[in-house]
């Protein structure tokens, strides 16, 4: 599909040139329809999706709205389809998205009861059914697919995400300086891209988002306490210490499950209530 | 709104009202002529609503409140020195 669009564009450009050249770009275009045509005679690969609606300024109630899009003139993710049926079926769709490729964390939403990004998430075949798309759960909904995600902010916001020190750094000028080994203790922690979509699938955080820090912002915590550099360990560990900050956690699991970077939050949410123990 | 004084209030007319005395009150910190601006504009939306708005229509209420308090907690910062609408159907802007 990118080829045949590659291949009429060429032949657009030499038309505005002298004779010789035109019938050189017709002889491409014939060419191009050519090839096109076999494509068009072959079965289109329809495949329905479920899409979450609601227009806060409308007074309906949210609902889920279908619609139809040929796999064979679509990308292969599900943000690609998003994108299709915004340009060509219904413009009024509304969601969030960046990068396109799994770094920025925009696109975080539900799709087939998963938590995942819309950007890494392969559409499902057509012949299995119709394909659900809902936003983040347990979040308020603004409009459509897009969350409220100021309290998942606030609550990363408030472990305290960067360096804090005592002493100032003894090689002065120069950065504070980590082995190898200390530096392999952040992996697995350092990638998390706050998409929210493990914080989001925990039951635990479903009941109790408010007092709950969530799998997020625990990861986010320990990647802080096991930083070598951090001198404040010990009262970061006392600032979550708190039945409800940290020990709603009752390992359900489903954040490393959901979790699109591949990360467990679970694991490092162990490792904090084992610093706990010892502290 | 509710009726008159004397029937009581629901937790969601109740949430309505606070914000509405939270708006006035920070619009109290703000200069005089900022502070009628903030009251007009606060007063008219919140009459508006309150016309408009379906009472039975939850989702809808609760979605006004969240973005109110949202944009309460940025009036409130010393920042901020004051409010501005536009209304889109008209294309009129007061400043």
């Amino acid at each position: 599909m990118a080829a045949n669009l590659v291949r009429r564009s060429i032949s657009k450009i030499p038309s505005s040139y002298p004779a010789s050249s035109v019938i050189f770009s017709r002889h491409h275009a014939s060419e191009a329809q050519g090839a096109a045509e076999p494509k068009a005679t072959q079965s289109s690969n329809t495949k329905t999706f479920s899409i979450y609606r609601w227009n806060p300024d409308s007074p309906s109630k949210p609902e889920l709205k279908n619609y139809e899009i040929n796999l064979k003139e679509c990308g292969p993710m599900v943000l690609d389809a998003l994108i299709k049926i915004k340009n060509e079926i219904d413009p009024s769709l509304t969601f969030r998205r960046s990068c396109r490729e799994g770094i920025c964390g925009s696109c975080a939403m539900n799709i087939d009861g998963c938590n995942g990004l819309a950007c890494l998430t392969k559409i499902p075949d057509a012949r299995a059914g119709a394909t659900t798309i809902t936003p983040l759960p347990h979040m308020f909904v603004i409009k459509d697919l897009v969350v409220d995600m100021t309290n998942f902010y606030n609550q990363y916001k408030s472990i305290e995400p960067w360096l804090k020190r005592k002493n100032p750094p003894e090689t002065k000028g120069k950065e504070i300086f980590q082995s190898k080994e200390d530096r392999k203790k952040l992996d697995g922690m350092y990638e998390c891209i706050l998409c929210a979509c493990c914080s989001t699938s925990c039951p635990s955080y479903w009941w109790n988002p408010e007092s709950y820090l969530g799998p997020a912002a625990l990861l986010h915590a320990h990647r802080w306490i096991a930083d070598s550099r951090d001198e404040y360990t010990k009262e970061r560990l006392q600032a979550i210490n708190d039945e409800y900050k940290l020990y709603r956690c009752h390992t359900i699991l489903n954040c490393a499950r959901a979790c699109p970077k591949g990360l467990n939050p679970g694991k490092q949410i162990q490792s904090v209530k084992h610093l706990q123990l010892s502290s | 709104m509710g009726a008159g004084s004397a029937p009581r209030l629901s937790g969601m007319q109740r949430q309505a009202l606070s914000l509405y005395r939270g708006f006035l009150r920070v619009a109290r910190s703000k200069s005089p002529e900022d502070r009628s601006k903030i009251e007009s504009l606060v007063s008219a939306e919140f009459r508006k609503n309150s016309k408009l708005v379906d009472r039975k229509n939850f989702l809808y209420i609760e979605y006004l409140l969240r973005r109110g308090k949202k944009q309460l907690d940025q009036l409130k910062s010393p920042d901020t020195v004051s409010l501005s609408s536009l209304n889109v159907n008209t294309s009129e802007s007061e400043k």
